[in-house]
């Protein structure tokens, strides 16, 4: 800038309304912009009046088209003047303003002729103003220069075309590619920042070729690299090396020596860097390990955050894989809970609750509720989750951890961090049974003094699901009742129901809840007072104590069986008339939403916000979806949908996935197929299914999809009928079949005609694991024991030469799709043999647990103890016969 | 990626931002929330001072300048450490600029100086150049030091 270094006085510093930009608005700054075209140039001038122009373009304002393109105009005018502080201003200012393309030409002739200038810096300033405004065709033209001044012996130049090149691969990367030669000339240079430049790009040019990058790396890592920045990239490089060569070569793992050198580097950025990457080797051993988990445990007592900060991150994420791996850091960790930044206690807590035993459960408790008082919500959020897991862990812990979340419910606190107290209850409850009773008591007394009506109501809803089933629902009557007189009328109506519900479940507690139910007759409310009414008119028998009809019981608590959207919009479109208004006419079928929609990003930073309400039941939208269509609705009840399994490749013409509905006697196959090309309109679209290989299936419907628009997903269903009760296997190939009409881009409109065609998709399976469902169980000894030894089946297998006792449990657990029970699913290290515990409920609702104890046999042989215990001696065969083929 | 550099008065007041490969509709949201962390955490705070925080998968490293608030967000391999580097130029290089920490007027007064400094460390979104030297140099058009090469 023009202005001179000038030293003020500490008096004027204080004034703090003093600014040099006071009163600054676009208008009169265009205005003044205008001094560009003065045939007598004045660069100190012309200079602040950039210096304004910028401040108003950082301060977000935008400039309109018009007022945009006379600026640029203008400012290509200062060319003309020699003054170098003023120049460098116009440089920042045509890349600020981005000129379109019919403008550029104007100023083209100008910055070609600063490249080829011999003056260093006109040359590096005018690449990078060139490769920000410029198109493929102006590209071609200046190709040699920039392809010269990568190899430049000024660093400034050949840095300045390097990172062109990284910005230009984007946009034109066949161009790009061609100066390979020179950028690897470039990333042998002696300046640091260009090698850094060059590797940078050199990779991204050859990110694609495995061989180049590996020959890339095997050459950086013995030679000498200048920055430790260009060795941070050098490290990640190589750690995607080692991803992918992993699979193929035996062995000691290849790069390790220099991953484990870079830890003993002089910058903390790079041992940081080598640390993490040995975190995130596949299959890590402890061996590895030890060396990065040392120097991270030295850097959670360095005196920087950031360095704080990033160790505890690293072993976070170390102690979901190790846990016992971090161990050693726990006395560290537990001192950074008093850290000033509470990012890192946060992280700290939760790696803590990782890593904790059973026996220092309590302890941490402790620590934490210290801690809790002084943290904001949204890290309060994150250690709620990280104790909800730990519950799960330590399902005995139930009592203290559900006592903290009760505790902490009673604290102030917004509605997100409330919500996710709350949903961890919830989950709590459903999951562990023991703790299902103190978890109700727990809700009711928050019901008592709670702000959030949402949550009032949610938990009014879920007291009238589990209340009822409980040892003594009377108890709970009273905290329900108190909201009837102490809330407003949605949190009322929601406790008239929920009343309601009692009185329908439990016949004894009927005649006590017909008293209630009068009193709310008298409601200043209609959405109660009619609640009430109806209730009062369908529980039946007048208060006696007598049962209440199942038929009333689904008329009034039971499900919809409408998707709920489609109902609100057939409401919204009904006009009140003497027709009333006919359920039956809305329709049933679930419009799915559309990509463009879906992919929507999740726009809010502070991620830390809400958490999902927990996951949605899919299996009954499946069982809703499959029931509305009439030629699956007599299949019975849905035992199990598999998740989506894909049947195309990403980013093809059609994506299609399926997924399989197993019914007792049915199998359905849901095809979910999005059309990704613009032009086309797909029409009845059907998949053809040739099931020559699945001899216990026949097909016996399929229901074409009418239309498939481009980016809005639909579904079309085959089902097959198979042997009842039995868990048959097969192989299906698919043909998809549709009739595909061009699409007018511009109208959107489809034309008449249409042809027919079809698109090979890839084979579908139907496995055992399709037949069994995975229930966990919260403490599986007891569920062992109380199964009892008669229908148990226990028999040993060999399972061969298998890279590791992982891999081999990780292959059993998916060939019988049970759930792993108590974490036994992670083998430590090094360790010979393993006993890993499965729960499942096989076709026909049959619970089925199983022992599974492995042990390494020889070097790498397997040797498997598989014991079943199940309520059917034939399951319990089944499970066998089911790894024996396996 | 560097996606942004922001500097606010010790009010919160935006002096100057940089985004890159946020969309505009994103901005204000970032804007902010970068604000409210440093009202929540940078009252009293030594000039200088390292702040960190990470939000999935992006970073934010900030700190106190004189009489000026400075946040940078970064993802992929601009992640904490990466940043602390780049934090260490721009404040290095706005003191330079400036001649001393800067009060919110001085940094108003060198403001096209420092948008130059800037326009040299971060080019659209990539760390560009980490010397003061070297950037003092090139902001006035002049080459590096061949020492400092």
């Amino acid at each position: 800038m023009a202005q001179p270094l000038v030293k003020k006085d500490d008096d004027r510093d204080d004034e703090a309304d003093y600014s040099p930009f006071l009163g600054i608005e676009k208008g009169a700054v265009l205005q003044e912009a205008r001094v560009f075209n003065d045939p007598q140039l004045d660069p100190r001038r012309c200079s602040q009046v950039i210096t304004k122009l910028l401040y108003l373009l950082n301060q977000g304002e935008t400039f309109t088209k018009v007022e945009a393109t006379e600026v640029f105009f203008a400012v290509t005018k200062l060319f003309q003047s020699k003054d170098i502080g003023l120049r460098r201003m116009v440089y920042v200012m045509i890349k600020e303003l981005s000129p379109s393309a019919d403008e550029v030409i104007i100023v083209t002739s100008s910055l070609m002729k600063d490249m080829t200038s011999k003056t260093d810096m006109y040359r590096a300033n005018a690449i990078r103003v060139l490769c920000r405004i410029t198109d493929g065709t102006l590209l071609t033209q200046i190709e040699r220069y920039l392809k010269q001044a990568i190899v430049d012996k000024n660093p400034v130049v050949a840095s300045a075309a390097l990172v062109s090149g990284i910005h230009l691969l984007q946009t034109n990367p066949e161009i790009v590619k061609r100066w390979s030669n020179e950028v690897q000339e470039a990333v042998q240079s002696r300046a640091a920042l260009v090698q850094f430049h060059a590797l940078a790009l050199l990779h991204q040019i050859r990110q694609n070729d495995r061989l180049a990058v590996n020959k890339l790396v095997s050459s950086l890592t013995k030679g000498s690299v200048r920055s430790p920045l260009a060795q941070c990239l050098l490290i990640r490089y190589t750690s995607q090396v080692i991803r992918e060569s992993a699979n193929t070569q035996a062995g000691d793992r290849p790069f390790y020596d220099f991953l484990e050198g870079c830890l003993r580097h002089k910058a903390e950025m790079v041992i940081f860097e080598a640390a993490r990457a040995i975190t995130e080797l596949n299959g890590v051993t402890t061996r590895e390990l030890t060396p990065a988990i040392t120097v991270l445990q030295l850097f959670l007592s360095s005196s920087k955050p950031v360095l704080r900060f990033a160790a505890v991150r690293t072993l976070n994420k170390v102690a979901m894989t190790h846990p016992m791996a971090v161990t050693n850091c726990n006395i560290d960790m537990e001192s950074l809970i008093s850290d000033q930044n509470r990012s890192i206690a946060t992280l700290a807590i939760t790696t803590l609750l990782k890593t904790g035993n059973e026996s220092s459960v309590d302890r941490l408790m402790k620590q934490i509720t210290n801690f809790m008082s002084d943290i904001a919500d949204e890290f309060k959020i994150v250690v709620v989750e990280a104790i909800r897991s730990l519950c799960l862990k330590f399902p005995l812990k139930h009592r203290s951890l559900m006592n903290f979340l009760s505790n902490i419910l009673r604290e102030e606190g917004g509605f997100d961090y409330k919500k996710a107290i709350v949903d961890s209850i919830v989950i709590l409850i459903r999951d562990i049974p023991e703790a299902k009773e103190t978890g109700l008591l727990h809700l009711c007394e928050f019901i008592e003094d709670c702000e959030f009506t949402y949550l009032s109501t949610q938990i009014l809803h879920f007291l009238g699901i589990e209340g009822p089933k409980t040892s003594d629902p009377s108890k709970y009557i009273r905290y329900i009742y108190n909201r009837v007189h102490l809330e407003n009328a949605t949190v009322r109506a929601a406790a008239v129901s929920t009343l309601a519900k009692f009185g329908a479940m439990v016949d004894t507690l009927k005649p006590r809840i017909f008293v209630l139910l009068r009193r709310c007759l008298f409601d200043n409310d209609d959405e109660v007072r009619d609640r009430a009414t109806l209730y009062l008119n369908t529980l039946g028998g007048d208060g006696a104590v007598v049962q209440t009809g199942e038929d009333v019981k689904e008329f009034l608590f039971g499900s919809l069986d409408i998707p709920l959207v489609n109902l609100e919009n057939s409401l919204k479109n009904y006009e009140p008339s003497e027709e009333s208004f006919d359920i039956y006419s809305v329709p049933r079928e679930v419009k799915t939403q559309p990509l463009a929609e879906k992919k929507a990003p999740g726009k809010k930073p502070t991620g830390l916000g809400a958490p999902p309400a927990g996951p949605p039941s899919t299996v009954d939208a499946y069982e809703k979806l499959l029931s509305s269509i009439p030629e699956f609705a007599n299949f019975g009840k849905l035992f199990k949908s598999s998740a989506p399994v894909e049947l195309t490749e990403a980013e093809t013409e059609y994506a299609v996935n399926v997924v399989k509905h197993i019914f007792d006697g049915h199998v359905v196959f849901q095809y979910n197929c999005t059309n990704t090309i613009p032009e086309q309109l797909l029409e009845n679209v059907t998949v053809i299914v040739d099931a020559s290989e699945a001899e216990e299936f026949a097909e016996v419907a399929s229901k074409p999809l009418r239309s498939l628009p481009y980016d809005s997903p639909g579904q079309t269903f085959v089902a097959f009928e198979k042997p009842e009760g039995i868990p048959a296997v097969g192989k299906f190939s698919n043909m998809l079949r549709f009739i595909v009409k061009e699409v007018d881009p511009s109208t959107g409109e489809a034309e008449d005609d249409g042809v027919e065609d079809e698109y090979q998709l890839e084979e579908l399976e139907v496995v055992a694991a399709d037949y069994i469902l995975k229930v966990g169980v919260s403490n599986f000894r007891n569920a062992w024991e109380s199964m009892g030894a008669d229908c148990e089946r226990i028999d040993e297998y060999g399972l061969g030469p298998r890279e590791s006792l992982a891999e081999a449990v990780n292959a059993v657990i998916d060939l019988l799709g049970m759930q792993p029970c108590e974490g036994t699913e992670v083998v430590p290290n090094n360790s010979r043999s393993h006993t890993c515990l499965l729960s499942g409920v096989y076709i026909g609702n049959v619970k089925v647990l199983v022992r599974l104890q492995f042990g390494l046999d020889g070097p790498k042989d397997v040797a498997m103890k598989l014991a079943v215990r199940s309520e059917d001696e034939a399951v319990s065969d089944a499970i066998h016969e089911i790894v024996a083929s396996g | 990626m560097l996606l942004a550099i922001l500097v606010s008065n010790s009010a919160g007041n935006i002096l100057l931002e940089r985004f890159n490969g946020i969309p505009s509709e994103e901005r204000l949201h970032w804007r902010t929330f970068m604000v409210k962390l440093g009202a929540d955490n940078l009252k009293g705070a030594r000039n200088e001072e390292l702040f960190v925080a990470s939000q999935k998968s992006v970073y934010i490293v900030y700190t106190v300048l004189g009489g000026v608030c400075i946040y940078i967000v970064g993802k992929d391999e601009y992640d904490e450490l990466a940043l602390t580097e780049v934090m260490f130029v721009i404040t290095s290089s706005i003191k330079d600029a400036c001649g001393k920490s800067p009060s919110e007027r001085l940094f108003l007064e060198k403001y096209g100086k420092i948008c130059l400094c800037l326009d040299e460390i971060v080019w659209q979104g990539i760390l560009e150049n980490t010397e003061k030297e070297r950037i003092r140099r090139l902001i006035g058009l002049k080459p590096p030091n061949p020492t400092e090469i």
